[in-house]
């Protein structure tokens, strides 16, 4: 066997085929219904997330546990092929308001870390339903009408943002 | 592990992987809408760049449509009523629209009882690019279609968008 063949295919070239199968097989599996690539696009998870940067959604994130606050969620459209970016800031049952920019759930303030910039947005309240979760971007420095926001069905949620 | 064992697990693998790639593709009606609706979005990119005028460019675009069609965009927008009404709003709105790119991502058909009738849903992201940074943005909008089959032609019936986010 000649060096190079043997640099590309190893010293035993179908167990190499094999592998490289294996490989592939995985890959795709892992890459179409696992772990989905996406692009962000657009300014309202900033500073969390920059417009143009890659990310996975790992879709098996909530099989055992429903997601909590705080986690960055893909929100389907018809489809998984285009999502939206959010952080979760309200759980099902709870009260929901904005007051002057601050986020209160039922009643209480809400600590958000993750804000870096803020404009006094006002929300009215809303209780949600048990299949509810109330969703926003973290760029609370760009103006309420040119963010899309509020709360999603459960079924919307794709998976968490994992990276 | 045999030859024979081999070549026919082989066999049925690949029997599988056909019959799953046979259910996986569009056939008949639903092969004809989703090329209905590529067509409609070729359509509207070329607008820009074909140098058809604009009302022709609207009035094709209007094909598309049936002639009662609604265009239902949500709350805060009248709905579209008729086919004329919307190529009157698309050829004035031409200007504007020129800058967007429309791409439709997972599209889904069903054609549940009458025959010649689908429902449709998909997701249709508007790409714009800016001239001066020469970046890309996008907005997108899931749309639910009403689709009917008329002289061997799927046309829109009704388009409702709907909204992702409950205020």
């Amino acid at each position: 066997m000649s060096l190079t063949r043997r640099l590309v295919f190893g010293s035993n070239p179908r167990r190499t085929i094999v592998r490289i199968a294996v490989l592939a097989a995985v890959s795709f599996v892992t890459f179409s219904w696992i772990l989905i690539p996406m692009r962000a696009d657009g300014a309202s998870m900033q500073p969390t997330y920059e417009s143009g940067s890659f990310h996975l959604v790992n879709r098996l994130a909530f099989t055992l546990h429903s997601p909590t606050r705080g986690d960055v969620i893909g929100i389907r459209l018809a489809g998984p092929h285009v999502l939206y970016v959010k952080r979760i800031i309200a759980l099902p049952g709870e009260r929901f308001e904005i007051v002057d920019g601050e986020v209160r759930i039922n009643g209480s303030r809400l600590d958000e870390p993750y804000v870096q910039q803020r404009i006094p947005w006002n929300v009215p309240a809303v209780t949600l339903t048990s299949r509810e979760y109330y969703v926003i971007g973290d760029n609370r420095g760009m103006p309420a009408r040119d963010h899309s926001f509020g709360r999603i069905d459960a079924s919307r949620i794709v998976g968490k943002v994992i990276f | 592990m045999t030859r024979a064992r081999a070549v026919a697990l082989a066999a049925v693998a690949i029997g599988f992987a056909g019959l799953a790639a046979w259910r996986g593709l569009p056939w008949g009606d639903e092969r004809e809408i989703r090329a209905t609706l590529e067509s409609l979005a070729e359509g509207f990119n070329a607008s820009t760049s074909d140098g058809l005028g604009t009302l022709a460019r609207a009035a094709q675009l209007g094909s598309y449509f049936s002639d009662n069609v609604i265009v239902d965009l949500g709350p805060g927008s009248a709905a579209i009523e008729g086919r004329e009404r919307l190529i009157g709003m698309a050829a004035r709105l031409q200007p504007r629209t020129a800058a967007y790119r429309v791409v439709l991502d997972d599209i889904s058909v069903e054609t549940p009882g009458a025959q010649g009738t689908a429902d449709v849903t998909l997701t249709v992201s508007f790409i714009r690019r800016d001239p001066a940074t020469d970046e890309e943005s996008t907005d997108a909008r899931e749309f639910a279609l009403q689709m009917i089959k008329g002289g061997g032609r799927w046309r829109i019936e009704r388009a409702t968008a709907i909204d992702t986010f409950r205020k």
